[in-house]
C-alpha cells in the first residue's frame, strides 16, 4: 500500500494510547482544560452566547449533553459542542498556542459533549478524555507546522477554523475509538468543513468559528463512524488541506515509541484578560509606563499633560483599530488596550464594558495614540514585543518595553493565579461547591473513572455527588 | 499633519455656520493630505476621494458628517465635532485597508449585495428567468428524489435521525412520513441532490440549484401558517440565491475554469443559500449583510473530496449552513459587514481566491437583469460530472461509426482509444474503483458509452464498474490534452479517436452535448428525466402533482405545499 501522510496521521491517531502521555503533557493539558472551562463558564453569560443558545434550542433530542452553567437546559451533543465552543471563545479569553491558534476551545467542548452521548454502560474515564483531548491538540500543532505562513499571525483564514476543525475531528475519532480507516475518513470529512476567512475577527461571528470547529469536527467523526468516506490523502494534497495555504509542505508524525508531543516542547499562553493575545504585551508595557507616570501624582494619570502615545507593535491589520466601537472590536485593538491600561493600571473583564469603551477620557487618549511597526518586530507570538512611549507636553518621554508578558509560555501563570482566574470566571455562573468540584476533578482527571462527574459539575450541580462519583484517593493532591 | 491643522481646515466653517455653502478650501486639504509624501500616496489618494465625496455630496459640511455619523461610518456615533475631526484624522493616519473598512456602507460591494437581496421583487423576474428556474427546480427535485435511494444519503439520514428526532417539521425527499428539523432536512435533501452528481451545472462552474432549493423547501415548512411565502415569493428567493452565486463566480477569473482548490458549491453555494433564505425569511438589509458574513465563515471545502462520498456533503452543507447563517442573522448575530470587499491583510470572502475583484450589484429599480437570463444552465442526462457529457456524446458517435464499419462493436479490433480532453486532474481517473470515482472519470464514461451505447444510472453500479470487458477497454485508453481544449464548460470539447488494429481510425468529436446550455433539453426530455428519477420513490400520481405544481409555481398560494408533496 502507498505510504501517505494522511494514512500516517490516521495510524498515529489510532495508535496513540494513554501510556504515551507524559507528566508534563498531562500537567499542561489539565491547566488548559481548567482554564478553558472557566473561560467557557464565564462566556455563557455573554450576548453572543445567549444568541447561539436561542438558535440551538430549535433542536432537541433524546440524547443530550450538558450546556455549561445550565441545570435545566440540555442540547443534542452536536449543538452542545457548538454552544459551549462559542462560550469558550465568546470573549477571546481562551488559550493561544504557537504557531497561532486557540487549541483547547475547538477540542474540549466536542469531547465533553461526545462523552455524554455514549450508552449508559460505557463510561468514559478521565484518562480517555485526556488522551482524546491531547490527540486533538497534537493534530492542530502538527498541521500548523505544515506551512511557514502559519508561523506568523494569520492574514487569510482564521487558524482555529482550519486546524481546530481537524483537531476536534481527531479528538472525537479518538474518543469514539474509530478504526484507522475511519480515522482517515474523519480527517477527510472534517477538511470539507474547515476554513473561515479572517475578516470575521472582531465580530460576533469569530466565536462561532470555535463553536463550529468543535461542532463540525464532532460531526465529521460521527459521519465517518457511520461509514462515510472522503479522500484518503486529504493531508497530502494541495487541493486537500493544502487549499488553505500558499506554501503547504506536509510532514509525517514521529513514531509512537516515546512519542514527542508538541505540547511537551511548546506550552500555551494563558490570557489574563479577555482580548487578542497580542494586546497582552501592550498591557504589560503600558502598565509599567503608567507606574512611572503616576509616581508623583498620587496614583492619578495626569491625562492633560500627555501629548502623544506611541505603541510599537508588529503590523497586524486586524488588531490595529484606532477607535473600536464594540466590545469585539475593543478586544482586537492594540490602541484600546494601551489607553485603557494607561488610564486604569490594568486590564479586566470590566474594561470591555460599553461605558468604559466610550468614556471621554479614553476617547481623548485614543486620539493621541499612534502605532508604529518597527521592522524587527515580527508578527509572531514567539518573538513579538511591545514598546509604549508617552510624550509629555513638557517634552519628557516615558517609555517601557515588554518582551514576555505574564501568562506567555515563557512566563507561565502560577498555579495560584490560574486557579484565581478560574474561580473568578466560574463564579459568574456556578455555585462554589461546583467550582471546587471541577478544580478537584480536573486536577485528578487521570484517576477519574467516569468523567461524567465533570459534566455534572459543569451543569451547576453541587459537590454532594463528589464522594460517590469521584473515585480518587485523597492523598497528596 | 497634526490634529490642530485639521481643526482649522475642516471645522472652522462648520462651527461658524452649520448651513453655509461648501467653501473653497477643497483644494487646500487635498494638498495638505498629499504632503504626507509618496510613500503614502495610494492611501492618501483614497482618503482624498472619500473625503471629497463626502464633502461634495451636499452643500454643507454638517449634513454629510452627521449622516455619516448616524450610519455609524465614523468610529463614534457621537455627533460631536471632535469625534468627526479625529475620525478624519485617523483616516489619514490609518492604513488603506482600514480606510476601506471605514468607507460608507452604500459604497461597498457587500452592501450592494445586501440591498439587492433585500430590494429585489417578484416583478423583476422575467419570463425567461421563471421558465428556466422552474425547469431547474423540477430537475433538482427529481435528481434529489432519485438520490434518496443512495448509500451516502442513507448515511446522512441515519445520522440526523439518530441525533434529532423531534422538532421535525420539514420533509425529506422520498421518505413520506419522515420529518426532520428544517436545517437538517435541508442538509439531507442537499446531499440527496448531489449524491450522484446528477444536478445542474452553471457557467462559471458550480451546481447552483442544489445549494438553494433544499433550504427554501425546508424553510417554507418552518414558517408559521400566517406567514407562508407564496409560490412567487419562493421563486424570487430561489433566484436571489442563484443570482448571488453567479455574481460571486464573476469575482475571480480563476473561477471561470474548472476549479482546482475549493469546490465552488461549497464556496458560492453557501452564500447563495444564505441569500435565498434571507430573502424567503424577509430579513432586513442589515440582517442580509450579516447573513452573508456569517455564511462566509461556513464556506469552503477543498476539491480533494471530489469523487468521494464527502462531495455530496458539500451541497448538503452549502444549503444547510447558508440557511443556518440566515437563521443566526435573523436572531441578531453580527459578522463583518465588508465580507465581500477586498480587504488586504485581513481576508474576507477573497480568502477563497488568489485573484479577486469584487464588483457591485446594481440595486434593482424597475428592471434587473438576472445572470440566468444571459446564461442558461446545463442539465445532465446521466449522473456524472458535466465534463463526461462531451466525451460520452463523442464516444457514442464513434460507436455508430464502428458498427457501420464492422457490423457490431467488437473491442477485440481496438488497439488504442485516444481521448482528447482538457487538463483537469480530478476527472482524469484511468481505473475508477468506486461509483463516485467512476462519475469523475473521462476514461470510464468513454468506455462505458462505447461498450453499452449509453450511460445511465445502472452504469455506475458496482458490477458494471468492475466487469471484465470494461476493465479491458480501460487498459486501451490514452488521454491527450490538446492546447486548444481548455478546462472551461463554455469552451471545452470532447474528442474520441479509436485506433483499430487494422490501422483505420474512427473519430468522433462533441462541441456541445445535448443538455448543455447551447443545446438545451426539450421539455419532453426534461419531463422524461424527472419522471424516471421521481418514480424510483414516488407513485405516479404524486409525480404528476409535482410537475403541475412546479409548472404553476407563481400561482401557488402557499409554497410549503410543494415541500409537503415530496
Amino acid at each position: 500500500m502507498q505510504f501517505t501522510i494522511t494514512g500516517n496521521f490516521a495510524s498515529v491517531i489510532h495508535g496513540l494510547n494513554t501510556n504515551h502521555l507524559t507528566d508534563v503533557v498531562i500537567q499542561r493539558s489539565k491547566r488548559m482544560i481548567l482554564d478553558t472551562l472557566g473561560v467557557g463558564l464565564l462566556g455563557t453569560s455573554t450576548e453572543v452566547c445567549q444568541k447561539v443558545k436561542q438558535y440551538s434550542k430549535i433542536y432537541s433530542s433524546d440524547i443530550s449533553s450538558t450546556i455549561w452553567g445550565h441545570l435545566d437546559f440540555r442540547l443534542p451533543p452536536l449543538y452542545a459542542a457548538f454552544v459551549n465552543g462559542v462560550a469558550v471563545h465568546s470573549m477571546d479569553f481562551d488559550d493561544t498556542w504557537h504557531p497561532a491558534t486557540h487549541p483547547s476551545g475547538a477540542v474540549l467542548p466536542a469531547v465533553m459533549a461526545l462523552s455524554e452521548a455514549f450508552p449508559q454502560k460505557k463510561k468514559v474515564s478521565g484518562l480517555d478524555l485526556l488522551l482524546a483531548f491531547n490527540v486533538g491538540i497534537e493534530v492542530q500543532g502538527r498541521l500548523l507546522r505544515f506551512s511557514s505562513e502559519a508561523r506568523n499571525i494569520p492574514k487569510r483564514f482564521h487558524p482555529p477554523t482550519v486546524v481546530g476543525t481537524m483537531g476536534s475531528a481527531a479528538a472525537c475519532a479518538k474518543l469514539l475509538a474509530l478504526n484507522q480507516m475511519k480515522c482517515k475518513n474523519t480527517l477527510a470529512i472534517a477538511a470539507s468543513y474547515a476554513g473561515a476567512p479572517l475578516a470575521n475577527a472582531a465580530t460576533q461571528t469569530k466565536p462561532l468559528h470555535i463553536g463550529n470547529a468543535a461542532k463540525h469536527g464532532l460531526e465529521a467523526a460521527c459521519l465517518a463512524s457511520q461509514g462515510l468516506q472522503g479522500n484518503n490523502q486529504i493531508l497530502d494534497m494541495e487541493s486537500g488541506i493544502g487549499a488553505f495555504y500558499t506554501d503547504y509542505n506536509p510532514q509525517t508524525l514521529p513514531t509512537l515509541q516515546s512519542y514527542p508531543w508538541l505540547l511537551d516542547q511548546q506550552d500555551v499562553a494563558i490570557k489574563r484578560f479577555p482580548a487578542h493575545l497580542g494586546t497582552h504585551w501592550v498591557a504589560d508595557a503600558a502598565s509599567s509606563v503608567r507606574r512611572k507616570l503616576v509616581e508623583n501624582s498620587g496614583n492619578l494619570l495626569p491625562l492633560e499633560t500627555i501629548e502623544k502615545v506611541t505603541v510599537k507593535v508588529p503590523e497586524v491589520k486586524y488588531v490595529n483599530r484606532p477607535s473600536p466601537n464594540s466590545e469585539h472590536e475593543a478586544r482586537h485593538s492594540f490602541q484600546f488596550v494601551a489607553c485603557s491600561t494607561l488610564l486604569d493600571g490594568s486590564m479586566s473583564i470590566q474594561s470591555f464594558a460599553s461605558e468604559n469603551i466610550h468614556r471621554p477620557a479614553l476617547q481623548e487618549l485614543l486620539c493621541k495614540t499612534q502605532l508604529e511597526h518597527p521592522s524587527d518586530n515580527k508578527p509572531s507570538f514567539e518573538s513579538l514585543y511591545c514598546e509604549v512611549t508617552v510624550v509629555l507636553r513638557d517634552g519628557n518621554t516615558i517609555s517601557d518595553r515588554c518582551n514576555t508578558f505574564y501568562g506567555h509560555w515563557r512566563k507561565p501563570l502560577t498555579k495560584g493565579d490560574l486557579e484565581k482566574k478560574f474561580q473568578s470566571n466560574a463564579s459568574e455562573v456556578l455555585p462554589a461547591e461546583a467550582i471546587e468540584g471541577i478544580i478537584e476533578t480536573v486536577y485528578n482527571l487521570e484517576k477519574v473513572e467516569d468523567c461524567s462527574v465533570l459534566n455534572t459539575f459543569l451543569s451547576g450541580q453541587s459537590a454532594r455527588l463528589l464522594p460517590e462519583k469521584l473515585h480518587v484517593e485523597h492523598s497528596n493532591s | 499633519m497634526g490634529a490642530a491643522q485639521f481643526r482649522q481646515i475642516f471645522l472652522q466653517p462648520l462651527q461658524s455656520n452649520r448651513s453655509s455653502q461648501f467653501p473653497p478650501p477643497r483644494g487646500h486639504w487635498r494638498s495638505h493630505l498629499q504632503c504626507k509624501g509618496d510613500a503614502h500616496r495610494e492611501g492618501t489618494d483614497l482618503v482624498c476621494r472619500r473625503v471629497s465625496k463626502l464633502l461634495s455630496g451636499t452643500d454643507s459640511y454638517s449634513d454629510p458628517f452627521c449622516r455619516a455619523a448616524a450610519r455609524g461610518d465614523f468610529f463614534s456615533v457621537s455627533h460631536s465635532n471632535d469625534d468627526i475631526l479625529s475620525c478624519v484624522y485617523k483616516w489619514i493616519s490609518d492604513s488603506p485597508a482600514l480606510v476601506v473598512a471605514r468607507s460608507a456602507p452604500e459604497e461597498t460591494v457587500t452592501s450592494s449585495f445586501a440591498s439587492f437581496i433585500h430590494a429585489v421583487r417578484p416583478e423583476h423576474l422575467s419570463k425567461i428567468v421563471r421558465y428556466r428556474s422552474k425547469r431547474m427546480i423540477l430537475d433538482s427535485i427529481g435528481v434529489g428524489l432519485v438520490g434518496s435511494t443512495t448509500h451516502v444519503f442513507d448515511i446522512a439520514l441515519k445520522y440526523c435521525l439518530e441525533l434529532y428526532s423531534s422538532v421535525a417539521v420539514s420533509n425529506v425527499y422520498g421518505k413520506p412520513g419522515v420529518k426532520l428539523s428544517p436545517t437538517l432536512a435541508a442538509f439531507t435533501n442537499g446531499v440527496a441532490t448531489h449524491s450522484m452528481d446528477f444536478d445542474d451545472t452553471w457557467h462559471p462552474a458550480t451546481h447552483p440549484s442544489g445549494a438553494v432549493l433544499p433550504a427554501l423547501l425546508a424553510a417554507s415548512q418552518m414558517l408559521p401558517p400566517n406567514s407562508k411565502p407564496n409560490g412567487l415569493d419562493f421563486l424570487l428567493a430561489f433566484n436571489v440565491g442563484l443570482e448571488v452565486q453567479g455574481r460571486l463566480m464573476h469575482f475571480s477569473t480563476e473561477a471561470h475554469n474548472i476549479p482546482k482548490r475549493f469546490h465552488p458549491p461549497s464556496v458560492v453555494g453557501t452564500m447563495g443559500s444564505a441569500a435565498a433564505t434571507a430573502k424567503l425569511l424577509c430579513l432586513n438589509m442589515t440582517q442580509c449583510t450579516h447573513a452573508l458574513g456569517i455564511a462566509a465563515s461556513l464556506a469552503g471545502a477543498p476539491m480533494a473530496n471530489a469523487a468521494t462520498q464527502a462531495k455530496p456533503l458539500h451541497i448538503g452543507n452549502a444549503t444547510r449552513l447558508g440557511f443556518e447563517a440566515a437563521l443566526l442573522a435573523a436572531r441578531g448575530m453580527e459578522a463583518n459587514p465588508f465580507i465581500l470587499d477586498d480587504i488586504s491583510g485581513c481576508s474576507g470572502f477573497s480568502a477563497f481566491y488568489s485573484i479577486y475583484q469584487p464588483r457591485s450589484l446594481s440595486t434593482p429599480n424597475e428592471h434587473h437583469e438576472f445572470l440566468l437570463e444571459k446564461q442558461d444552465i446545463a442539465f445532465k442526462r446521466f449522473p456524472a460530472h458535466l465534463g463526461m457529457h462531451w466525451v460520452v456524446d463523442a464516444a457514442l458517435s464513434v460507436r455508430n461509426l464502428f458498427i457501420n464499419y464492422a457490423g457490431s462493436f467488437s473491442p477485440s479490433l481496438i488497439r488504442t482509444i485516444v481521448l482528447k480532453v482538457p487538463v483537469s486532474k480530478y476527472i482524469n481517473r484511468p481505473f475508477p474503483n468506486s461509483e463516485h470515482e467512476a462519475r469523475h472519470s473521462f476514461q470510464f464514461n468513454a468506455c462505458t458509452a462505447l461498450l453499452d451505447g449509453e450511460v445511465g444510472l445502472s452504469s455506475f453500479t458496482e458490477s458494471s464498474i468492475h466487469r471484465q470487458e470494461l476493465r479491458e477497454l480501460l487498459h486501451k485508453v490514452v488521454v491527450e490534452h490538446p492546447e486548444d481544449n481548455v478546462a472551461n464548460f463554455d469552451k471545452m470539447y470532447g474528442e474520441v479517436a479509436v485506433l483499430l488494429k487494422s490501422g483505420d481510425v474512427l473519430t468522433g468529436k462533441c462541441d456541445t452535448f445535448y443538455g448543455h446550455w447551447r443545446k438545451p433539453l426539450s421539455r419532453e426530455s426534461l419531463l422524461k428525466k424527472f419522471r424516471s428519477n421521481a418514480s424510483h420513490v414516488l407513485p405516479e400520481e404524486k409525480v404528476e402533482t409535482i410537475i403541475t405544481m412546479v409548472d404553476n409555481l407563481e400561482n401557488l398560494s402557499d409554497s410549503s405545499h410543494l415541500a409537503c408533496s415530496l
